[in-house]
């Protein structure tokens, strides 16, 4: 989680970085991380490069889940407004598979016209504390030039996201075979503070 | 009240205070957690307005903040708006 997150502190600018990188390194390294705030560093992070104050929620044009076996696939596409009132479309891709005793996650993003990029975990079970597990992991970057990055590394997962992403993933698709938009779906989980009492 | 600004100058009228901190902070005293992204957006934005300032630390890499004389003011203007809103839709209530 940590590691994905470090990832994503990519994304904020280089002025940003050089200010604040070494302090937000530290937090991330002090934090207990869930999936939540990997995506809002991710959010976060883009917020800083393409918008300017106030700052603009993103727009969740698209998201579609399916089952496969021994896991999921999502497809997703969130539009980011720019300072100059354009708009960016990041499109993604994440398939991900429990195995037992291993998992595999895939996932495969690209921002506007950029050449997407793609990231491979292999995730070997460790043992559970509580609320946490500790993984082996394999991390593979799958560059855009076709160099590869690895890196493997000990990371805790926070188990009760298993169940908050599942019942995400399960309001989101239930709400749009009943007709509602991603926005108005949205809005209605922040509207009933749904997240926090599922968390 | 969620507004992750006013959550990290109230957490720092306490005192001086590096992320991780301020995190515990703001979860204990408002029942908000506030992820790494989104108190370093409000820290960014508070820095850009000179309602905080870094302050030196002995430790490296965790960096405390201090509230500045603009950030006491403006807290306590919003927290007064806060307080005005609060008791008028409390006396509201009670006579509803």
């Amino acid at each position: 989680m940590k590691r994905l997150a470090r990832y994503f502190t990519r994304l904020y600018p280089r002025r940003w970085q050089a200010r604040y990188g070494q302090e937000f390194d530290a937090l991330l390294e002090d934090a207990n991380l869930t999936w939540r705030d990997v995506f809002g560093v991710a959010l976060s992070a883009l917020g800083e490069r393409y918008m300017s104050e106030p700052i603009v929620l993103p727009r969740i044009v698209n998201l579609a889940s399916r089952d496969i076996p021994h896991g999921y696939e999502l497809e997703t596409a969130v539009e980011y407004p720019r300072e100059d009132g354009s708009k960016m479309l990041v499109r993604g891709f994440c398939r991900e598979m429990d195995l037992g005793d291993s998992y595999v996650t895939l996932s495969h993003a690209t921002r506007g016209s950029e050449p997407a990029q793609t990231i491979l975990v292999f995730g070997r079970k460790g043992q559970v504390d509580g609320d946490f597990r500790t993984d082996e992991t394999e991390m593979l970057v799958l560059r855009p030039d076709g160099s590869v990055h690895r890196t493997e590394q000990t990371v805790r997962t926070w188990l009760k996201y298993d169940g908050l992403g599942d019942r995400l993933r399960e309001r989101y698709r239930s709400g749009m075979q009943a007709g509602q938009t991603p926005d108005q779906i949205r809005q209605q989980i922040e509207e009933e503070g749904t997240l926090q009492s599922w968390s | 009240m969620s507004d992750p600004n006013v959550l990290v100058l109230a957490s720092l009228a306490e005192g001086d205070k590096h992320g991780y901190a301020m995190m515990d902070d703001i979860e204990r005293f408002a029942g908000v957690r506030l992820g790494p992204g989104t108190l370093y957006g409000a820290i960014t934005r508070l820095e850009q307005r000179g309602w905080i300032r870094p302050v030196k630390s002995s430790e490296d890499r965790r960096q405390p903040y201090t509230l500045s004389a603009e950030g006491r003011r403006n807290l306590e203007e919003q927290l007064s708006d806060l307080n005005q809103i609060v008791r008028t839709g409390l006396k509201r209530l009670r006579h509803a």
